[in-house]
């Protein structure tokens, strides 16, 4: 009957299968993170926190030119990159409302993203008629703001409501489109009158106010030189309606709400069940995500003075980007975004400090490819040596596997090689962040489903683990609020 | 007239090529329930390796067959090394893999081969007089080849699917894949198969958009969504569905730029308008089997 | 060669960290119908899960003399032994040719032949084989359950619950029909159940499951007349 079968030979199982229906049982937690044990002391962690965290401080300081202080001065393009990061961070707080609280997935916030950086400028250009508002229809640019936010708010709610009664891809589907929607209504020149077409909106620059505040005589000047300077505005600016609006996002969360929001995303029927109202409460979510995204773009509009339709930040790449801050900060955290957006910049700036400097090409790809053949060599070994009994005693399972994995490693080190004889016909290493941050998305979705801030949570729960606890509040109540992207 | 047969025979052109993209869509879709968001990328990319293989000096057919087994390896890679390992923790993490997918790739692509066009050539004449009249409308061999590649795809692929046990294993996968392990059937090797196969079909679908359209590394983000598009109006779990919906949305393309002057450069709205109503009146597309999950 | 077809000694099986089988042993001889009886959550569907290698298991488990150490699904179809899964497990999106024809995908050569037999013993099917067979009653589902895993051309079925939400004298037919098929075929079977009174009656022995223990073993008869499992399963009355 079987001529697989011989006497005394059985059947392994192979631990790379995962065509099994359920799980199986293995050193690792169900959620694919490792587990952790506490057993080691204090000063082991404090050893790894200095190991990583010394070189990190110093390349932040470094990308954000803090290093300045020390030498006498500002760098300027330094301070503009921490506004961005705050502005970023905002953004994302918006996409971690709906995607990381709420659990319905959106690739498309960078459309609110546009919509309220367009909405910051054609109110302060004073390019549209609002009889009742504004000086001479030129609005005061903090007041655009709220605009800002309630526009999103709207559209939110308009393209939310049909793409939210339907499962996951069908809204991140809906929202990629959306992106481009809403960027080809940017750029439509029937409008040309109010967002400018094609070019954009160049406006004035916005002169920040002299003091960040004047109370009684007690002043703060906006530049710590004495010239108000914008970069520094814009950080305590945006600074500071992040931290607002942290805060109103926890209050939210609190709130009946936000308890809605959390149980829709971990199990819509059992939420339904007791009485939430699905489709008002992914609506309300999704247009209060769209609002505070767009409240990140009405600063981000009034930080640059101009806006056109193809700014990256707008399209595909910026919704994306705005995803990735997500994740690496960590879903339904509330310090997640701040830390995701600060992490985005900071990489970003630094590969593209490395794209720019075309001598180093050469090194990074022979590097590359020392990596990469290393990798598929241990890789083969490793599988070889797990797997030599197999491939002695069972030919036809185990050679025909180790002859895949080779041939297979093989044709992905001939596909690098073609790649590197692409580069030499004018290939710029301009896509590097792009890299970097695609491979994060993929690496955090698989290994640190929690992200920076979450996993951090959980390293500390591990400290406050050591010294025994009464069982009731033990794991559940120190286990980060919501730990899930989405779903169970 | 004869203008509306040459935009008919333009809007079934670029619709074949939506269709390609939407069939290897819903390949996907069927066996393993997610939307491969990378499916446009990883074409681009093929389209790349297939312009590199042409200056090397091979021709053309070849290197067409070459970057469709290049983008069978990687979509085969994607399954395995990327979705699987996550496809039972929640449906966002499977998406979020695959749009650091879509991203690598395409900064890949742009990494390589830079952001300046290149050219492909293509596989049918595209001389300046190779066209044949019907009428007065003259239509390109390129349009009637791009056409007919469809559908050898579809042929091809209804022979797989009907005809054989590879074809009986993959439809029984995609109804049920307890059942199928319980008949012996390799559900793993079945899945990392299904998406090998769209990986190819998208490939194919990117060198042949890439001739006319001029090869650059956003070559297929534009087709790729209205391929999405098609892929919901026929049905997401439908490949007559995939075929129709990218014809139609191909068809509504040319005749929109053609006819209705204002609406040329809002194409990406009309879209939204589209995929809006799709789900708002039938979220299980024209062909597709009416189990969307309502929430 | 021991004598027994199939052999199973400190079974072990479970989900996770929860074991769910805690060692158990049993046998089924060639051209036996034995039947493992249990109430809801006592392990029954994963007793069978892990004989045809659906999950991770610890123990022996012989066939025919020869050890299936833990093994994949596939493997233990080529040594002849066919699953009928709880809830029937039809591809209901495809016809019910097309589901005669997937349960024959372990084996090699023409099948037509099968095909045509299997028609033959349930002339229901023959009728509606191109219909999805999503589209059939539940009896005739589980008729092409049946059909679908003989198919395979097993030596061993294993029958999960066949008479779940199944009308009481679709059941009894559905018990006479499995009782036929080992009279025809030789063929050995293990079932497990719920339906004490039915299965009881129609099995050469039988096993009690209970929280992932075997708790009474012997001959249906000798089951049928005990007390306790008259109380257990057949609501005291008998």
């Amino acid at each position: 009957m079987s001529d697989v079968h011989h006497e005394g030979d059985s059947v392994t199982l192979d631990d790379g299968e995962v065509e099994m229906a359920t799980e199986v049982v293995s050193g690792k937690s169900a959620g694919g993170l490792p587990v952790f044990t506490p057993q080691h002391g204090a000063l082991h962690w404090l050893g790894r926190v200095l190991v990583f965290a010394l070189p990190l401080a110093y390349l932040l300081m470094r990308v954000f030119g803090v290093t300045g202080i020390v030498g006498g001065g500002w760098s300027n393009s330094g301070l503009g990159l921490l506004a961005d990061a705050f502005i970023i961070a905002i953004a994302v707080m918006g996409v971690n409302l709906i995607t990381g609280y709420t659990g319905q997935l959106s690739i498309g916030h960078s459309a609110f993203f546009a919509i309220g950086a367009y909405t910051g400028l054609v109110l302060t250009q004073g390019r549209v008629s609002t009889p009742f508002f504004g000086d001479e229809n030129v609005w005061d640019p903090g007041w655009t703001i709220p605009v800002a936010a309630a526009l999103c708010f709207l559209v939110g709610c308009v393209v939310g409501l049909p793409a939210l009664r339907l499962k996951g891809i069908y809204l991140a589907l809906t929202t990629l489109v959306f992106v481009e929607a809403v960027r080809s209504i940017l750029k439509y020149e029937k409008f040309e009158d109010v967002t400018g077409g094609a070019t954009g909106i160049k406006g004035d620059k916005y002169t920040p106010p002299e003091y960040v505040f004047d109370f009684f005589g007690i002043k703060l000047p906006t530049g710590l030189d004495g010239r108000a300077d914008l970069n520094q505005w814009m950080i305590y600016l945006s600074l500071a309606l992040l931290l607002f609006i942290m805060l109103m996002v926890s209050g939210i969360m609190r709130s009946r709400i936000g308890r809605a929001m959390v149980a829709t995303r971990d199990n819509e029927l059992a939420a339904e069940v007791m009485g939430v109202n699905l489709s008002v409460i992914k609506t309300v979510a999704f247009g209060l995500s769209g609002a505070i995204t767009g409240i990140g773009g009405a600063l981000f509009g009034l930080k640059l003075g101009l806006v056109d339709a193809d700014v990256p930040l707008f399209g595909l790449f910026g919704a994306i980007t705005l995803l990735v801050a997500m994740v690496v900060g960590g879903a339904a955290q509330n310090w997640g975004p701040m830390v995701g957006a600060v992490f985005y910049v900071f990489v970003n700036e630094i590969a593209r400090s490395i794209g720019e400097a075309p001598a180093d090409y050469e090194a990074v790809f022979t590097i590359t490819l020392i990596v990469l053949v290393a990798v598929v060599m241990v890789v083969v070994a490793r599988y070889v040596m797990q797997h030599r009994n197999d491939i002695r005693a069972n030919v036809s399972n185990g050679a025909w596997k180790a002859v895949l994995v080779v041939v297979g490693s093989m044709s992905a080190l001939v596909a690098a090689g073609v790649m590197l004889l692409g580069i030499s016909d004018g290939g710029k290493l301009d896509g590097l962040g792009g890299v970097i941050f695609g491979v994060l998305l993929i690496l955090f979705a698989r290994f640190v489903p929690f992200g920076a801030v979450g996993t951090f949570r959980i390293f500390r729960s591990r400290f406050v683990q050591i010294i025994p606890k009464p069982p009731s509040e033990s794991r559940a109540a120190k286990a980060p609020e919501g730990v899930q992207v989405q779903g169970r | 007239m004869s203008l509306f047969i040459q935009r008919m025979f333009d809007g079934l052109a670029e619709g074949s090529i939506y269709a390609l993209l939407a069939l290897a869509l819903v390949v996907i879709f069927r066996s393993t329930g997610q939307l491969n968001f990378a499916q446009g990328e990883i074409g681009t990319l093929c389209a790349f390796f297939a312009s590199t293989f042409t200056l090397s000096g091979l021709p053309v057919w070849v290197a067409i067959l070459l970057a469709m087994a290049i983008g069978f390896l990687i979509a085969a890679f994607v399954e395995r090394v990327v979705v699987r390992p996550i496809e039972n923790r929640n449906p966002g993490a499977v998406i979020v893999a695959l749009i650091g997918v879509f991203l690598a790739v395409n900064q890949l692509s742009a990494m390589f081969w830079g952001v300046d066009a290149r050219s492909l050539p293509s596989l049918f004449p595209t001389n300046a007089d190779s066209f044949f009249r019907i009428g007065d409308a003259a239509i390109r061999w390129e349009r009637v080849g791009i056409i007919g590649v469809l559908a050898v795809v579809v042929v091809l692929l209804f022979l797989l699917f009907n005809r054989t046990k590879i074809g009986l294993a993959m439809r029984a996968v995609a109804n049920n894949q307890e059942s199928s392990n319980l008949v012996g059937i390799r559900v793993g090797n079945i899945l990392i198969l299904g998406w090998g196969l769209a990986g190819a079909i998208g490939a194919l679908a990117a060198v042949m958009l890439a001739p006319s359209a001029g090869l650059t590394g956003t070559l297929m983000l534009g087709p790729f969504l209205y391929a999405s598009v098609a892929a919901v109006l026929g049905g997401l779990d439908s490949p007559v569905g995939a075929v129709v919906g990218g014809l139609l949305i191909g068809l509504l393309k040319a005749f929109l730029i053609g006819y209705v002057d204002f609406l040329s450069d809002m194409l990406f709205p009309v879209m939204l308008v589209v995929l809006l109503s799709v789900l708002l009146f039938r979220p299980a597309g024209l062909f597709g089997t009416e189990k969307v999950e309502r929430v | 060669m021991s004598e027994n077809l199939l052999e199973v000694r400190g079974l072990s099986a479970g989900y996770g960290q929860i074991e769910v089988l805690h060692s158990l042993d049993f046998h089924v001889a060639d051209g036996e119908i034995v039947v493992i009886l249990g109430a809801n959550g006592a392990g029954k569907t994963t007793t069978m899960r892990s004989v045809s290698g659906m999950i991770q298991r610890s123990g022996d488990v012989l066939f025919d003399g020869n050890r299936i150490g833990s093994a994949r699904p596939d493997a233990v179809l080529r040594v002849g032994i066919s699953q009928v899964p709880q809830g029937r497990g039809t591809f209901t999106d495809l016809t019910v040719e097309d589901n005669l024809r997937a349960g024959a995908y372990s084996v090699k050569g023409s099948i037509a032949a099968d095909i045509d037999r299997w028609y033959d013993v349930f002339p229901r099917l023959a009728e509606r084989r191109d219909q999805r067979a999503g589209s059939l009653s539940g009896g005739e589902q589980q008729m092409l359950a049946i059909a679908r895993a003989m198919m395979n051309r097993p030596k061993l079925l294993l029958c999960d619950e066949p008479s779940l939400g199944l009308a009481p004298i679709i059941t009894q037919n559905l018990f006479k029909i499995l009782g036929e098929l080992r009279d025809e075929m030789g063929m050995a079977l293990l079932v497990v159940e719920q339906n004490a009174g039915l299965s009881l009656q129609l099995c050469d022995r039988a096993y009690v499951l209970e929280t992932g223990h075997i708790v009474a073993s012997g001959t249906g008869d000798e089951l049928l007349n005990d007390d306790t499992v008259k109380q257990a399963y057949l609501g005291g009355a008998g």
